[in-house]
C-alpha cells in the first residue's frame, strides 16, 4: 500500500544512534563537553600538558562512525581542524612563559605556549566535534520538533528553524547578487582587496532584501494563523530509537568516572 | 443587507507619514463577487488590502479612523481568528513560504497545523487543494527549489486550504511570466466558481476585465470610481488618472471614432465578438 504524504515526511533512521531522540543527543553533548573541560584540567608530564584530551578526542570520530555519518561529519570537521591547528601553532609560538623547550633563530617554543596551544586546540576539536556530531546526525526539522516538544515557545522554535534554513537561502541569494553586480561591471575576481571591495555591493542588497522580505514573511505567517492560540497539530512527529536510556546511562557513568578521577587526583596532590 | 466587508469613512496614515495613504474610504463588498482593484503605483492599493485584512494598523501601526466591518462585526473583534475569515496572498512569491518546511505538502499544510485540525483531515484537504491548484506533482519537492510561478501557486494553495470566506490577493502575477500568470488566473477562476468573495489587485486590466464582477479604482489614496466592471472599464476618462484600459475597449473606441455605432464599449473578447456578430447581422 502506498504511503500517505504524512507517512512520507516522517524520519525513520535505521541506525539507532543516529535515531536517538534529539534531547538525548544534546544531553550526551553536554556531558561530553563537561568531561572535556574536566580532562583539560588534568595536567600530565613535567610540562603540565592536557594530554588526556588527545585519546579523548578519538571518541569523536568513533561517534561519527557508529552514527553512520563518518564522511559527512569529517567533511564538516575540516574547517574546524584547520582553525584548531592554526590556534595551536600561533599559541605555541607566541605565548611566552616557563622553560624554553626549543629555539631556532628568533622562533621559540616555551612551556606555557605549548600548554596553551595544545589545550586550546583539543578543547576546540573535542567540543566542536561533538556539536558537529549532533548537528550532522540531526536535521533542523527534528531539532525544531524537539524544541516544540519541550514546551518551548513556538515562536522561538520557528526563529531557530528559519534561521538555519535561511542560511541556505542567503547563500544562494548572494550568488545571484554577485552575478548581477558582475553584470553591472563590479569586479569580483582578483586579489583580496578587489574581493573585499565587491563584498559591500553584495552585502547591502542582501541585507536590505532580507529585511524587506522578513516583513512580508511575518505577515504571511500571520495570514496562516501563526499566532493563533490553542493547540497546534504536528504532521511530523519524533520517535525514540529505544537506545536513549542506555546511551545516556553510559554517558553519565563515563562523566562520573572522569569527575571521580579528577577529585581523586586533587586529594592525592 | 449584511456585507462581507464594509468600510465606513476609513482614513489611514502610516507612522511618520505626512499624508494619509487611504482617505475617506467607503466600500461595500458583497458575498461571492470578484472585485478588481486598479490604480497607479502609490495610489493606495496595497494599503487598502492591508486595511481590509487588519494588518494596518495592527502590524504597521499608524492612525486609522472610521469603521471596518467583517460580516457585520468589527474587524478588530475577530482578533487571531481573522485568518479563518480572510485569506491574504502577497505580491512576492519568494517571501510567501514559511521557510521552515521541507516539502510543498508540509508548506500547504502549515496553516492547518496552526489551526489545530486533525492529521487525517489535513491530509485530505491539502490533497484536494493541491489538485485544484495543479501542484500535485510538486508535493514532495522543497519549496525553496520552486520557480516563481510554482511558488505563487503554492502560496495560493496555502491560503485557500484554510477555506477563508474572503480572499485578498495583492498583485499575484506581477513577478510572473505569461504562462504562470495564466495558471494563477485559472485558480482564481475556480475560486470564483466556488462563490468565494475575492478582492484582487492587479495591473493586467485585460485579465481583470475577463474575471471581475466589479471594479474599484483608486487614485491619490481615494476611490474615484466603483461599480460593475463593464461600466467602470469602459469609462475613457479613467485614462486621465493614468489607468490603462483593456485593449478591447481601446480598439472599440477607435472603431467608434471611425464611425461604428457602439452604445457601450466592450471590455472583454467575448463582448467584442458579440458586438461584431450583431453588427454583421445588421442589428
Amino acid at each position: 500500500m502506498e504511503k500517505t504524504f504524512t507517512e512520507k515526511i516522517q524520519i525513520c533512521k535505521k541506525n539507532k544512534i543516529a535515531g536517538l531522540y534529539p534531547t538525548t543527543k544534546f544531553q550526551v553533548v553536554i556531558l561530553f563537553s563537561i568531561s572535556t573541560i574536566v580532562l583539560n584540567s588534568i595536567k600530565l608530564t613535567d610540562f603540565k600538558l592536557a594530554l588526556l584530551l588527545i585519546p579523548w578526542f578519538l571518541l569523536v570520530p568513533f561517534m561519527f562512525a557508529i552514527t553512520g555519518e563518518f564522511k559527512k561529519c569529517m567533511k564538516a570537521m575540516k574547517a574546524i581542524s584547520f582553525i584548531a591547528i592554526f590556534i595551536m601553532v600561533v599559541q605555541t609560538f607566541i605565548v611566552s612563559g616557563g622553560k624554553t623547550l626549543w629555539v631556532w633563530h628568533f622562533i621559540a617554543i616555551r612551556e606555557k605556549g605549548l600548554q596553551t596551544g595544545l589545550s586550546l586546540c583539543f578543547l576546540i576539536l573535542n567540543i566542536a566535534g561533538i556539536f558537529v556530531w549532533l548537528f550532522q546526525s540531526t536535521s533542523t526539522k527534528e531539532i525544531t520538533r524537539c524544541l516544540e516538544d519541550t514546551k518551548m515557545s513556538f515562536k522561538v522554535a520557528y526563529i531557530f528553524a528559519s534561521t538555519l534554513e535561511m542560511i541556505k537561502v542567503f547563500s544562494s541569494k548572494s550568488k545571484i547578487i554577485l552575478d548581477a553586480q558582475r553584470a553591472r561591471g563590479v569586479e569580483t575576481e582578483g586579489n583580496l582587496f578587489i574581493r573585499a571591495k565587491a563584498f559591500i555591493p553584495t552585502l547591502v542588497p542582501l541585507i536590505l532584501g532580507g529585511i524587506i522580505g522578513s516583513e512580508e514573511r511575518v505577515l504571511t505567517l500571520e495570514a496562516r494563523g501563526f499566532s493563533m492560540k490553542g493547540n497546534k497539530t504536528h504532521l511530523f512527529n519524533l520517535k525514540k530509537s529505544g537506545y536513549e536510556r542506555i546511551i545516556l546511562t553510559i554517558s553519565i557513568i563515563i562523566t562520573i568516572l572522569i569527575l571521580a578521577g579528577r577529585i581523586y587526583l586533587w586529594i592525592m596532590n | 443587507m449584511d456585507y462581507e466587508l464594509e468600510c465606513k469613512d476609513v482614513t489611514y496614515t502610516y507612522p511618520l507619514a505626512q499624508k494619509p495613504a487611504i482617505k475617506e474610504l467607503n466600500l461595500k463588498i458583497e458575498k461571492g463577487k470578484l472585485y478588481g482593484v486598479i490604480g497607479e503605483n502609490g495610489s493606495g492599493k496595497t494599503t487598502l488590502c492591508s486595511i481590509l485584512r487588519g494588518f494596518a494598523p495592527s502590524f504597521y501601526k499608524g492612525d486609522l479612523t472610521g469603521e471596518i466591518l467583517v460580516q457585520g462585526k468589527a474587524l478588530a473583534s475577530y482578533k487571531d481568528q481573522i485568518s479563518r475569515k480572510i485569506g491574504y496572498v502577497f505580491q512576492n512569491p519568494f517571501t510567501q513560504i514559511s521557510g521552515i518546511k521541507n516539502t510543498v505538502f508540509e508548506e500547504v499544510a502549515y496553516g492547518l497545523e496552526n489551526f489545530g485540525i486533525d492529521v487525517e483531515e489535513i491530509e485530505k484537504k491539502v490533497i484536494n487543494i493541491m489538485q485544484l491548484t495543479d501542484i500535485m506533482e510538486l508535493a514532495e519537492k522543497s519549496p525553496f527549489e520552486l520557480s516563481g510561478g510554482q511558488m505563487q501557486r503554492v502560496a495560493l494553495a496555502s491560503v485557500i486550504v484554510l477555506e477563508p470566506e474572503i480572499l485578498i490577493i495583492d498583485e499575484p502575477t506581477s513577478q510572473l511570466d505569461p504562462q504562470s500568470t495564466e495558471s494563477v488566473f485559472k485558480i482564481i477562476k475556480k475560486l470564483k466558481e466556488e462563490k468565494k468573495t475575492i478582492i484582487l489587485v492587479e495591473h493586467k486590466v485585460d485579465l481583470l476585465a475577463e474575471y471581475s464582477d466589479e471594479m474599484i479604482v483608486l487614485h491619490d489614496s481615494k476611490i474615484i470610481k466603483q461599480g460593475e466592471s463593464r461600466e467602470v472599464l469602459s469609462d475613457l476618462s479613467l485614462r486621465e488618472y493614468g489607468i490603462r484600459l483593456p485593449e478591447v475597449t481601446l480598439l472599440s473606441e477607435k472603431l467608434r471614432e471611425a464611425g461604428l455605432d457602439i452604445d457601450q464599449l466592450p471590455i472583454t473578447k467575448n463582448q467584442i465578438l458579440d458586438l461584431i456578430e450583431k453588427k454583421r447581422k445588421g442589428e
